[in-house]
């Protein structure tokens, strides 16, 4: 039977939102080529997760090892290099996440496979796997292609695929025995830490006005704060702007910092790199202020205004205090 | 550690090179520094270390950033000496051994790479002017006066608006003048200042290759700091170089260009520092604003030779003071406020942004206008 | 200590219009300011970092098609001990797989204890060439690396997850970290310290230096290969707001409104 192969992601006990989203876009290849929708999950007593996970795939592939209970690039790629060797499936997806990029190109280079990361979409044919991916930060979209006909790996990027939301497959476990697993001891994972974090939770707000490049200047931050405040937000940031230590780290938004979930989320100067789009795109409402009418943070927001932030900031500023002034 | 041995090698020629053995240390450098007064930088502490010392080591020394190379230390030195050269020498051998602000790097790359401090592309510096079709005076022979427009006028939404304002008062008075477009680099003024003396040297051979190509008479400046250097530090040029301000004081004086209306309203005048102290041009300003219908101006207590530095000199435009305490723009603003002032004109893209910022940051914002002369001007004519 | 940092050359496209070749497969260059790879110079800057603490040196490598000269002279001036460039016209249009393998050939004969890449180029963004390298190399890597210990004959490194989750990992050395960006601060490389730099060794290499087949280079080779580019359409998803400032922020606060905040 053909098969187009997911690896299942989990930490800390818990599948990741990219297995999900993972499996769905699998089901449209597998029903595409008729093939079946097995998933491999790596881990140490993740029973539960299989369970979970069968019920949308055709086939788990639950391999158990203590040596597996956190990920391992070295132990992951043994694992999957068994299994890709011995069933041969047309494509192999991994997340594009920390994880995926650790563990895709030293698994594609073992193989002598061709590896596409970073996937926004995926077409399949008998010969070819075409992908859409980003490159010049976003401002140029490429479509790369690659042979399938000895199979292939691609990654896909975090938050492009809507996940299923109920149950398609009535899948079956299977427990694989695991691997050797021989020379992993060289790479020893030691532990999980939380990123520095100062005070603020901006998680929870109902509100976020988050700042880019586009502030210029550290200086000009008390600008955006004022505006989070007449708002009555909490002030976020991307990550550039961490790395300048401009806000401290618990403001950032995106990958390596938080996702966020706000009713509205008005970015300034942003110009959206998918690192940072990833942490807010499930915001109630978009709103984004850009010099760059390109600029890619305009894709995902509802609402874009082309001008120049420092115009803009205190006349909302103004609008705000006087709504809620009348109120 | 290595830069000990880079600064004994310099310590040497320091001496030598600012006659540091004629200091005598009276202090009038110190007393006369505007950013003493909020910041550990001790110019005559720094002469005295300097020739005193076995080995300087500049690197833990952060208020060396402080100093907005205003030279006022240097105007009043008794002896004649160079105290604000010195500071520049200290800071080309931070910048030498890589240990500077990230801020001050990231300015210092963008001139290199895009040949503005702004971070702005190259290719979009004259974007400003798409809509005003103006002459490109590398291609057009006929022109008379080469407009060098600056990075910051060219960059900066706020100061475009000076830009736009002098090329109304440059088309009103039929001036035949062109600008350089995307050939326009950055004259290395703040370069220079912030210790890149290698970079400096490669934007004086850039600009000066572009400068000889033009057939004009007049190379006129937005910002004083460009006039500054092309006027004291550049080879010297077939054309003369005239900070605006001289320009329009001319074309005014001579009759070109005229008013038709008034404006009722107190003024008085910022001195650049790069204007004033350092190239003594103080009554081109002042004769610009004399000539407005309607304006009452008044005189700062401190002005001319005793303006106060708004700090937006030597890189400061790029870096933070290391120490807090009230802005020298504040200071400034407050005083004008005080003197019943409605706008404060000034003839500096720095002196501009700065001080304009410190309305903003003291909440005066609707007490008091910054404006550069040109946009006042550019209302009545 | 002995690293040896992987570096590459780039357009710096934040600020330009980009427009698309007439082939459809790249963009044009010409009018763009080229310079290191962001992540490549924190990579760079920890290796000296690494070095002017642990003592040993670093080598930068380049395999480009172009002439990168500068791009080693820079590395060079930030405090490399050396720098060796493979230049070669076939790299153009070449896939992570072929850049890693010419990697592998320079660095294979050389001692290290330490490999560092970006985590990931600007301009292609694969993130792949680290841990292809790592695997040609046969030694243990860690991608995404925010932190780097060296410990006795191993090295402790944070790598950054999602959710501001970091992991820590140790991997025995030899071993190959990619760099992540904001792991230092790199410094400021002056005019003055490049033509100092000039005095250092810089090794000029082709691909028959290194023994490199036809079959293991250039587009042939690549596996994955560009079909196409395409610039998507200016603020597709969003609704542009005109009018003046004024109005917007009227229209902003109303949008507001109706989401259940600013009311």
């Amino acid at each position: 039977m053909r098969e187009i192969l997911v690896l299942a992601e989990h930490r800390k006990g818990v599948l990741r939102d990219i297995t999900w989203e993972m499996l769905s876009l699998g089901k449209e290849l597998a029903e595409k080529m008729e093939a079946q929708l097995t998933t491999v999950l790596p881990g140490y007593e993740v029973k539960s997760l299989a369970d979970e996970l069968s019920t949308q795939a055709d086939l788990v592939l639950l391999v158990e090892d203590e040596r597996l209970q956190n990920f391992s690039s070295m132990a992951y790629q043994q694992v999957l290099s068994t299994l890709i060797t011995t069933r041969k499936p047309i494509i192999t997806l991994i997340g594009h996440t920390a994880c995926g990029i650790d563990l895709a190109p030293g698994l594609a280079a073992a193989l002598g496979m061709p590896l596409a990361t970073d996937c926004l979409s995926l077409t399949l044919t008998e010969k070819e796997l075409t992908a859409v991916r980003q490159i010049y930060g976003g401002k140029v979209n490429a479509e790369v292609a690659c042979s399938c006909e000895k199979g292939c790996i691609a990654t896909i990027r975090a938050g492009v695929v809507s996940p299923w939301g109920e149950e398609t497959r009535k899948g079956k476990v299977e427990v694989i025995q695991s691997p050797s697993l021989e020379g992993i001891s060289r790479q020893r994972f030691i532990e999980y830490v939380e990123a520095a974090i100062g005070g603020v939770d901006i998680t929870q707000a109902d509100i976020i006005v988050a700042i880019g490049r586009g502030i210029q200047d550290k200086e000009n931050i008390p600008l955006a704060e004022e505006l989070a405040k007449a708002l009555g937000g909490t002030l976020a940031c991307s990550r550039p702007i961490v790395d300048k230590k401009w806000l401290p780290k618990a403001h950032q938004v995106g990958t390596s910092g938080k996702t966020v979930r706000p009713k509205a989320y008005i970015a300034l100067g942003i110009s959206g790199a998918f690192q940072h789009i990833v942490g807010m795109k499930d915001s109630g409402v978009i709103i984004a202020v850009n010099k760059d009418p390109r600029a890619p943070i305009f894709e995902v927001a509802d609402y874009g205004i082309v001008c120049d932030l420092f115009d803009f900031m205190p006349v909302l500023k103004e609008k705000a205090k006087e709504l809620l002034q009348r109120r | 550690m290595k830069t000990t041995i880079t600064s004994i090698t310099k310590k040497q020629t320091l001496a030598q090179e600012y006659d540091l053995l004629g200091c005598m240390q009276c202090g009038k450098c110190t007393a006369a520094c505007p950013v003493a007064m909020r910041s550990h930088l001790n110019i005559r502490k720094l002469m005295q270390e300097a020739l005193t010392h076995e080995s300087l080591n500049p690197i833990p020394m952060k208020e060396l950033w402080d100093c907005t190379c205003c030279s006022t230390c240097t105007i009043y030195c008794p002896r004649e000496l160079k105290p604000n050269e010195l500071i520049i020498n200290l800071r080309g051998i931070l910048v030498e051994e890589g240990h500077v602000p990230t801020t001050i790097r990231d300015a210092l790359e963008s001139v290199f790479k895009q040949g503005n401090p702004w971070g702005g592309a190259k290719n979009k510096r004259a974007e400003w002017a798409t809509d005003l079709h103006l002459k490109d005076a590398t291609r057009d022979k006929e022109i008379e006066v080469v407009y060098f427009v600056g990075c910051t006028p060219s960059y900066d939404p706020r100061v475009q608006e000076v830009a736009r304002a002098l090329v109304k008062s440059f088309n009103k008075a039929g001036v035949n003048f062109g600008i350089l477009g995307n050939e326009e680099r950055c004259c290395g003024n703040e370069v220079r200042r912030m210790g890149e003396e290698g970079l400096f040297e490669i934007l004086i051979e850039d600009n000066t290759n572009v400068f000889q190509k033009l057939d004009v008479k007049t190379m006129v400046t937005t910002s004083p700091h460009c006039y500054n250097t092309f006027k004291n530090e550049y080879p010297e040029t077939h054309f003369e170089i005239q900070h605006y301000t001289q320009y329009v004081a001319n074309l005014i004086a001579t009759g070109k260009l005229t008013f038709c209306g008034e404006v009722d309203k107190v003024v008085t005048y910022h001195d650049p520092c790069f204007l004033g102290k350092q190239n003594k041009v103080f009554d081109a300003p002042r004769s610009i604003i004399d000539s407005i219908p309607g304006v009452k101006f008044i005189e700062f207590d401190r002005s001319r030779e005793r303006s106060l530095c708004c700090e937006g000199g030597g890189g400061r435009m790029w870096v933070d003071a290391s120490d807090s305490g009230e802005r020298l723009a504040e200071v400034r603003v407050r005083d004008a406020v005080e003197m019943g002032v409605q706008i404060i004109l000034t003839a500096c893209p720095f002196c501009l942004l700065n001080l304009e910022d410190a309305t903003k940051t003291i909440g005066y914002e609707d007490k008091i206008q910054v404006m550069d002369i040109m946009e006042l001007v550019s209302q009545v004519i | 200590m002995d690293i040896i940092v992987c570096v590459k050359k780039v357009p710096d496209t934040r600020e330009a219009e980009l427009i698309i070749t007439k082939d459809g497969k790249d963009i044009e260059k010409g009018e763009l300011v080229c310079d290191i790879n962001e992540w490549d110079r924190y990579a760079v800057e920890e290796a000296i970092r690494l070095k002017e603490e642990l003592g040993g040196s670093v080598t930068a490598v380049a395999v480009t098609p172009d002439e990168d000269e500068d791009l080693l002279r820079k590395c060079l001036a930030m405090g490399a001990d050396r720098a060796i460039m493979v230049k070669d016209e076939s790299f153009r249009g070449s896939d992570a797989h072929v850049i890693a393998t010419a990697l592998h050939h320079i660095i294979k004969d050389l001692p290290f204890d330490l490999v560092f890449t970006g985590v990931q180029a600007e301009d292609d963004g694969y993130a792949q060439v680290g841990g292809i390298l790592a695997g040609f190399l046969k030694v243990p890597h860690a991608t995404l690396v925010t932190q780097i210990e060296v410990l006795e004959r191993k090295v402790q490194v944070h790598r950054e997850l999602e959710e501001a989750l970091m992991e820590v990992v140790e991997l025995d050395m030899p071993a190959v970290c990619t760099i992540q960006t904001g792991i230092n601060e790199p410094r400021y490389v002056s005019i003055m310290g490049i033509r100092k730099a000039a005095k250092k060794e810089m090794k000029t290499l082709n691909t028959s230096d290194l023994g490199l087949t036809e079959e293991e280079l250039g587009d042939s080779a690549s596996k994955v290969k560009i079909k196409g580019l395409s610039l998507p359409p200016s603020g597709k998803g969003a609704e542009i707001l005109k009018g003046s400032t004024g109005e917007i922020a009227t229209k902003v606060a109303s949008i507001l409104k109706s989401k259940g905040v600013l009311a």
